[in-house]
């Protein structure tokens, strides 16, 4: 017994060593999939509050892009409230046709406005922390899009806060789609130039040109179709492979990204239990 | 007493610095230089080991709290703390009894820039390697370990440049 203490004492400085690398390895294992604990995360609200502040001083410099880029939404945002109540008021002169037109389930999309208050795009994982949390009704798997296109998908809700896997994450693809053909395949980022990500999965017969636009497919929970990701940068294919490559120029600057939008899907539980019977 | 308020004071203005200067650092779209385990690297050398590894594991923590990396740098801190020690043995020769603090100073320029560099190197392979988790792109990998670790070693050897002695 006492050469087992011995040995212990002798040894302790390993052992501390060993059980804190073994602590430290079971957090990286156990959180190296999508959903995340939130103690250790920023959507923690101690850490979220310390963003928050912070964010306050770096968001004024970023005022201008935004506003400009909020301004070319509220003129695009008129023009379709335009069509829309000519569409309208044609229905009217008609009743009977009104009645029997049905929103797409699809469609019956609500947005949730959100403020960046920590962003990277340096990182190979990179997270942003948003300023709503479940008690503004955000939850997990929730789309999230600026102005310009897709931003990424909420993992983690807090209270007041949540952390969204943007596209510039390794972890996350985001199904896509051409928009001039349908030809669908994910998006996903290799970790380099937060610009640009790659298409995968489009095969060597499909016919596409330089400067198309990459779409949201509208197959996952999260996205309505028709959300634009990027354009076509640049491609190529050799040979031997069966599919091409792809890059991708991202829609969104995620370097000036400072308000979003969450989207609340509002027939998310029907057709996920749906889909949960059939698979049982 | 001065050299524990010392500690104290550089484990919080280091976190403060690496989350909100640091971290933001966005050159290139992927240099972010980990100039926080400084604290790990200017502890004195007799220093208690056991304490140094939870100080690194706890620094690590919260690090990572901010940075949702989830234990990556805590591991990566509470490696370099522990091989600290052995790193220190190698390269330079302490009288016996003393405690110094590494600096250029106490273990000369050529030892001193060898400590900083070796550690900082395991530092960030280790770091940038659990990261990506796994071997894919490792060319990309291997160019973001040196690149970052040339820019924290440049700031380390900067800032204690400027140090008197």
């Amino acid at each position: 017994m006492r050469k087992l203490f011995a040995f212990l004492f002798k040894y302790s400085v390993a052992i501390l060593f060993l059980i804190l690398e073994v602590i430290s390895f079971g957090l990286i294992v156990k959180n190296n999939g999508y959903q995340q604990s939130v103690f250790f995360s920023s959507s923690n609200t101690v850490l979220a509050s310390l963003y928050t502040v912070s964010s306050s001083f770096v968001e004024f410099f970023y005022l201008r892009t935004a506003n400009e880029g909020l301004a070319e939404e509220n003129v695009e945002l008129k023009n379709q409230l335009v069509t829309l109540q000519n569409q309208l008021s044609s229905y009217l002169s008609h009743p009977s046709d009104f009645q029997r037109t049905f929103i797409a389930p699809e469609k019956e999309i609500s947005f949730i406005q959100a403020k960046v208050i920590n962003n990277s795009t340096n990182r190979t994982l990179n997270y942003i922390t948003l300023n709503k949390g479940f008690r503004d009704s955000i939850k997990v798997d929730m789309g999230v899009i600026n102005e310009d296109g897709v931003v990424g998908i909420v993992s983690n809700v807090s209270e007041k806060f949540s952390v969204v896997i943007p596209i510039l994450n390794p972890k996350i693809n985001i199904d896509s789609k051409f928009k001039k053909n349908n030809y669908s395949g994910p998006v996903h980022w290799e970790g380099f130039d937060y610009r640009y990500a790659n298409l995968k999965d489009i095969a060597r017969h499909v016919e596409f040109s330089l400067g198309d636009s990459v779409i949201t497919s509208g197959f996952t929970d999260s996205f309505p179709e028709g959300i634009l990701v990027g354009t076509v940068d640049d491609f190529k294919i050799r040979e031997s492979d069966a599919y091409y490559h792809i890059k991708v120029k991202l829609a969104v600057n995620f370097r000036t990204l400072t308000h979003v939008k969450v989207i609340k899907y509002k027939n998310y539980e029907e057709q996920k239990n749906l889909e949960n019977i059939a698979k049982e | 007493m001065i050299l524990f308020l010392q500690n104290i004071v550089r484990f919080i203005l280091l976190i403060l610095i690496q989350v909100f200067v640091l971290n933001n650092i966005r050159f290139l779209g992927f240099i972010n230089p980990y100039i926080y385990i400084l604290f790990i690297f200017m502890l004195p050398v007799k220093f208690p080991r056991w304490l140094s590894l939870i100080l690194a594991f706890v620094m690590g923590i919260i690090i990572d709290a901010f940075s949702n990396t989830y234990g990556i740098h805590a591991f990566s801190a509470v490696l370099i703390a522990y091989l600290r020690n052995p790193v220190i043995n190698i390269f330079t020769s302490i009288e016996e009894g003393a405690n110094p603090v590494p600096s250029f100073y106490t273990f000369g320029v050529a030892a001193f820039i060898k400590y900083i560099v070796t550690l900082v190197i395991i530092h960030h392979t280790t770091f940038f390697f659990l990261e990506i988790f796994g071997f894919e792109n490792i060319g990309q990998t291997l160019l973001k370990i040196i690149l970052n670790a040339f820019v924290t070693i440049v700031i380390i050897l900067g800032i204690h440049s400027f140090k008197k002695k």
